[in-house]
């Protein structure tokens, strides 16, 4: 008898233990941030993005957008993911010409980045005609280990 | 009899691993966050001039841009509002307010409508749909980026 409440007192104890382990598991250290190389990455899918809004590029919108993407265009307009997509594929006569400039990453964390630009458009994607200079704020996040654009707010430049 | 007990105690301590491993997804969708709250008091603290509330909301990273693109900074914009040409504010109402929620980064639009006039009498009255962009850190929320665009939508 006393060896079979020894034999549990020990299951006990080493079940007890990996309890503990398991609440001590995502407390490890957190990796030191690399703003630049966030900085670097969401610079270069603000290029990814626009070039493929240039090519009516659906197929590289889909990998980059993340699923609950979100899109303000000047007008008020809003765009999910399905829709923003559609947009673009749907060019009106020559690719859109999109030139941005002045890219500033105002945030830089391990799973998010914020950025501004100026992009100069011209052209007509679906219903909406873009010609001139549009200040863009462009949300991107770390999802599942991936970057991805979260979303973008675009303004129309008409003030001098 | 206390070998039941035993078998009951280790059958319930099996458990507690999984329970550990559940609690860092507890969280509701919209990762539990109030969005309706947060935009309300950002904006009343706009409209009442609560800068001290919008000093701590506000990231430093924090622009906002206007329906015409003319864009501020946190500091640019927090002095308007400390200064003499600070707009007078009579109704700044979020309606519809959406949450997307990506981890430590989120995205809230809304219809905000506007009545008021600049420190010149202009008057700013409208609506605007809005696109609001919020960073988590150190388990708080803050403002960092706005751009307004007037509801041309139901013309």
């Amino acid at each position: 008898m006393r060896r079979t409440y020894g034999l549990a007192a020990t299951i006990l104890f080493i079940i007890a233990t990996g309890t503990a382990a398991l609440g001590q598991a995502p407390r490890k250290a957190p990796r030191k941030v690399d703003e630049e190389d966030v900085a670097a990455t969401a610079a270069v899918l603000d290029h990814v993005w626009l070039n493929a809004s240039h090519n009516s590029d659906g197929d590289t919108m889909d990998w980059l957008f993340a699923d609950d993407f979100i899109e303000i265009h000047p007008g008020g307009l809003l765009a999910d993911k399905r829709q923003q997509i559609d947009q673009i594929r749907n060019p009106q006569g020559a690719p859109l010409d999109i030139r941005p400039t002045d890219i500033q990453v105002r945030y830089a964390s391990p799973d998010a980045a914020v950025l501004t630009d100026t992009t100069i458009i011209h052209g007509k994607s679906g219903d909406v005609t873009y010609d001139g200079q549009f200040r863009v704020i462009r949300v991107f996040s770390k999802l599942h280990g991936r970057w991805r654009a979260a979303g973008a707010g675009i303004a129309r430049i008409t003030a001098q | 009899m206390r070998a039941i007990h035993v078998g009951a105690l280790a059958l319930i301590l099996s458990f507690a691993p999984l329970a550990f491993g559940q609690t860092k997804s507890a969280a509701p969708a919209g990762g539990g966050e109030d969005w309706k709250t947060l935009d309300h008091k950002w904006l009343d603290s706009e409209r009442t001039g609560d800068l001290d509330y919008l000093d701590k909301f506000f990231a430093d990273s924090y622009v906002l841009v206007f329906p015409n693109g003319l864009t501020y900074t946190k500091a640019q914009w927090l002095e308007i509002l400390r200064g003499p040409d600070r707009p007078t504010l009579l109704v700044l109402n979020p309606e519809n307010i959406q949450a997307h929620v990506f981890g430590n980064v989120a995205i809230l639009t809304d219809h905000t409508t506007i009545k008021g006039h600049d420190s010149k009498g202009n008057s700013l009255d409208g609506e605007f749909n809005v696109f609001r962009g919020v960073i988590k850190k150190n388990g708080k929320w803050y403002a960092t980026g706005v751009v307004m665009n007037p509801d041309l939508t139901k013309k």
